[in-house]
């Protein structure tokens, strides 16, 4: 069934050409039935099947990459407070652009619905965190603008009610005079000023009024919500305290060595030596400290694998010190005796 | 195909920026092709390779703004050129004629130490690299937050306790093991020279005086360390010592912390000497043997006995028993029974109360960039001048005590 015809009411607004829509399947067109609606089915966007949903964009192509875009921004919702920099944030924007790219552009489907299946079902946690968090987000948005609203309404009412009040105030005062100069045989302009200064007074006594109601509204504002809710803004997610355990002087770094395991003592003459005369040891040094320097020269190139060293790329240190130093060195710059000049 | 060797070595044909590399020579003409590729000098491509490398790294950073100048260096702040959010500071060191190839000793210690050392609590160096006039660049990691002398001078506006006493000797004592574990001497630990990060972290910054631990036979410079952080045998002119000599100077800074101002101050060498003399102890043969033996030892007049803990605990009672017991490891007046940087971390104070503060809850203080700017274009040795401390040389001038 193409023909999903709604008489409740007339279609908003006319596209242009609307006239010569023609349904693919019946070919019954509007310029017949101007009431027909079109709809359209989110799987495959150009055959009816019996899934229907209005159209937004006259560009079928765009009514299907807004889905997908949809779809995607449910799954990988990431907010740039989860990155440590904007670098990363935009790394990750980048990524997710590519799987969306290759989505709307039919590449490597099976691949990329993998990819967002598989992201999908290992982050469950911070998805469903991050959902709660913009929904959190919309609702304060919208209290605020409810309360806002409500404020306002409240502040122009008051404004209204003040100047009707003001005008009776002055209506007042001028009868009250007229009353007493009439009833009365005083003198006539301090009469008059009395019932101006009675007038100033009332006033000032509302404007009092008026400003006190105004605090109460401000500090509301901070803290309250109009429908019963509480929010307050600016307000830090709490942070649970986390059992740190002991303190680690050494905050994970070790000092084990991978190649070698370092004697108390090595047999050598060389040391032997040294290691009886005074000008070594009044001054402290430390034979163990060279041996162990010794041997990790020796044995630290065990570890070092040219082949990976090149092709890792380490974010953190974008710098590269080396290929510097490895330049000046290739442009024969040797006039430094890098050895020991200390 | 007349290919000049220039164009086979060009690198970084992978990369965009090929701006200021120079032209490669025209191809010449069919005729005499084969004369002028002979002509062609072979030694052209290095200095190419080179100066395209070096731009390459340029243009990784983006200066903004001075916030430090000197003789020896400038100081500018700036920013990746990838992720303008993340910020770094420039050391641009001035060429000087006075040395061979315009570096000063200074500028190559402190490249070959940081190139070494990756570590939360040292100064990071992300890149080396030249500006016109040969002027030699360092980006560092960026340091807003002042240094610990600003913290510890200002006693007015910042107020302290062991918490956060015993955070920030956490950090500079682990900065100052992974140097070691590095083989690696600082020798020049003093308060200014501990910059403060963003984040609270204590970064331990200028290496111009360091070195790498020698061979046994090598002879090494004892007239390191700024005066009021030096350890009594580079005093003596010890030309053979180990890391300890920076275990001295954090004792020193341990001190100061409590106190507020240098633990062992002196207006020269020799008075600085002397005082360790009367404030530690007397080194005789009997508390360091061999100690006579060393080239500058001069025999004290009044041998004062080594201060045992009584003393310490009336100046720095706040540190606590074990906090002293540490501290006296330090001052331990014969090298060889002071206590290691990695004995430090495993002393038993660390896990005692307080637990030290986390790096966010540390006390801050404004100063910031300015502070920052100070301490990185002064050379090691030197104390910041003008109304912040004395100006104290690093030269000892023995040549008085002698007579």
């Amino acid at each position: 069934m193409s023909r999903l015809a709604q008489r409740s009411g007339p279609p908003a607004a006319r596209r242009e050409g609307e006239e010569d829509d023609v349904c693919p399947v019946c070919k019954s067109s509007r310029y017949l039935n101007p009431n027909m609606r079109f709809l359209v089915n989110p799987e495959c966007y150009h055959r009816i099947k019996n899934k229907f949903r209005k159209q937004t964009f006259e560009d079928i192509q765009v009514e299907r990459e807004v889905d997908i875009r949809r779809r995607v921004a449910e799954v990988f919702n990431r907010r740039e407070d989860d990155f440590n920099s904007l670098l990363d944030y935009n790394n990750y924007l980048n990524d997710v652009e590519d799987i969306t790219y290759n989505l709307i552009n039919k590449i490597d489907l099976d691949e990329s619905e993998r990819k967002l299946a598989s992201y999908a079902s290992r982050n469950q946690q911070t998805i469903s965190l991050n959902v709660q968090k913009s929904l959190q987000e919309s609702q304060n948005r919208e209290a605020r603008q409810v309360l806002e609203k409500e404020q306002a309404r409240i502040r122009r009412e008051a404004a209204r009610r003040e100047e009707q009040e003001e005008k009776r105030d002055r209506e007042e005062g001028r009868r009250d005079v007229i009353n007493m100069l009439a009833s009365s045989d005083g003198d006539a302009s301090r009469i008059a000023r009395e019932g101006q200064q009675a007038v100033l007074k009332r006033s000032k006594t509302r404007q009092a009024a008026i400003q006190k109601q105004q605090q109460a509204l401000s500090s509301d504002s901070s803290n309250g919500a109009p429908n019963g809710g509480f929010f307050i803004q600016g307000l830090k997610t709490k942070v649970e305290p986390v059992d740190e355990g002991p303190y680690d002087p050494f905050q994970g770094f070790s000092d084990k060595r991978k190649y070698f395991v370092q004697q108390n003592r090595y047999a050598w003459d060389r040391l032997d030596r040294l290691q009886k005369d005074t000008n070594w040891t009044a001054g402290g040094y430390d034979f163990r400290e060279f041996c162990s320097r010794t041997l990790c020269e020796a044995f630290s190139g065990l570890g070092v694998f040219i082949g990976e060293e090149v092709t890792r790329t380490d974010p953190a240190f974008v710098g590269s010190v080396a290929t510097v130093a490895a330049a000046e060195a290739g442009a024969g710059s040797k006039d430094i005796m890098m050895e020991d000049p200390f | 195909m007349a290919m000049s060797p220039t164009e086979t070595v060009a690198p970084s044909s992978n990369t965009k920026n090929t701006v200021v590399r120079t032209k490669p020579p025209k191809a010449p003409q069919t005729s005499n092709s084969s004369a002028t590729n002979h002509d062609k000098p072979r030694t052209a491509p290095a200095p190419q390779l080179f100066e395209s490398l070096n731009d390459e790294e340029k243009r990784k950073y983006v200066k903004d703004k001075q916030v430090g100048k000197g003789t020896y260096a400038d100081v500018f702040v700036g920013h990746f050129a990838s992720s303008p959010s993340t910020k770094i500071a420039i050391k641009k060191i001035r060429f000087n004629a006075d040395f061979k190839d315009g570096i000063s000793m200074d500028t190559i210690r402190e490249i070959r130490a940081l190139q070494e050392l990756r570590h939360p609590n040292i100064i990071a160096l992300y890149s080396v690299f030249s500006s016109k006039n040969q002027n030699l660049n360092l980006v560092l990691e960026y340091c807003p937050r002042g240094d610990l002398m600003e913290l510890i001078r200002d006693t007015d506006n910042v107020h302290y306790g062991t918490a956060d006493i015993k955070a920030w000797m956490g950090m500079l004592c682990r900065a100052v093991w992974f140097c070691h574990e590095n083989f690696i001497l600082h020798r020049d630990i003093k308060p200014n020279n501990l910059l403060i990060a963003a984040d609270g972290e204590l970064k331990l910054a200028d290496f111009g005086l360091a070195r790498s631990f020698a061979e046994p036979e090598t002879r090494m410079t004892y007239n390191m360390t700024t005066r009021f952080y030096r350890p009594p045998e580079l005093f003596y002119q010890a030309r053979h010592y180990s890391g300890v000599v920076d275990v001295w100077s954090v004792g020193c800074v341990m001190a100061e912390l409590v106190l507020r101002f240098p633990f062992i101050q002196g207006d020269t060498d020799i008075e600085t000497a002397n005082k360790i003399s009367e404030t530690i102890g007397t080194p005789t043969e009997d508390n360091w043997p061999g100690v006579t033996q060393l080239k500058a030892y001069l025999a004290p007049t009044n041998v004062v006995p080594v201060k045992r803990k009584p003393f310490y605990m009336d100046l720095f009672s706040s540190l606590g028993s074990s906090g002293v017991d540490l501290m006296m490891s330090m001052f331990a007046l014969d090298p060889r029974k002071r206590a290691t940087s990695k004995q430090v971390l495993q002393h038993e104070w660390w896990q005692q109360e307080p637990r030290p503060s986390r790096k966010e809850d540390l006390p801050k203080r404004g100063g910031g960039v300015e502070v920052m700017g100070d301490d990185l274009k002064r050379r090691g040795g030197e104390l910041p001048a003008e109304g912040r401390a004395d100006k104290v040389a690093r030269k000892i001038d023995f040549g008085a005590m002698k007579k």
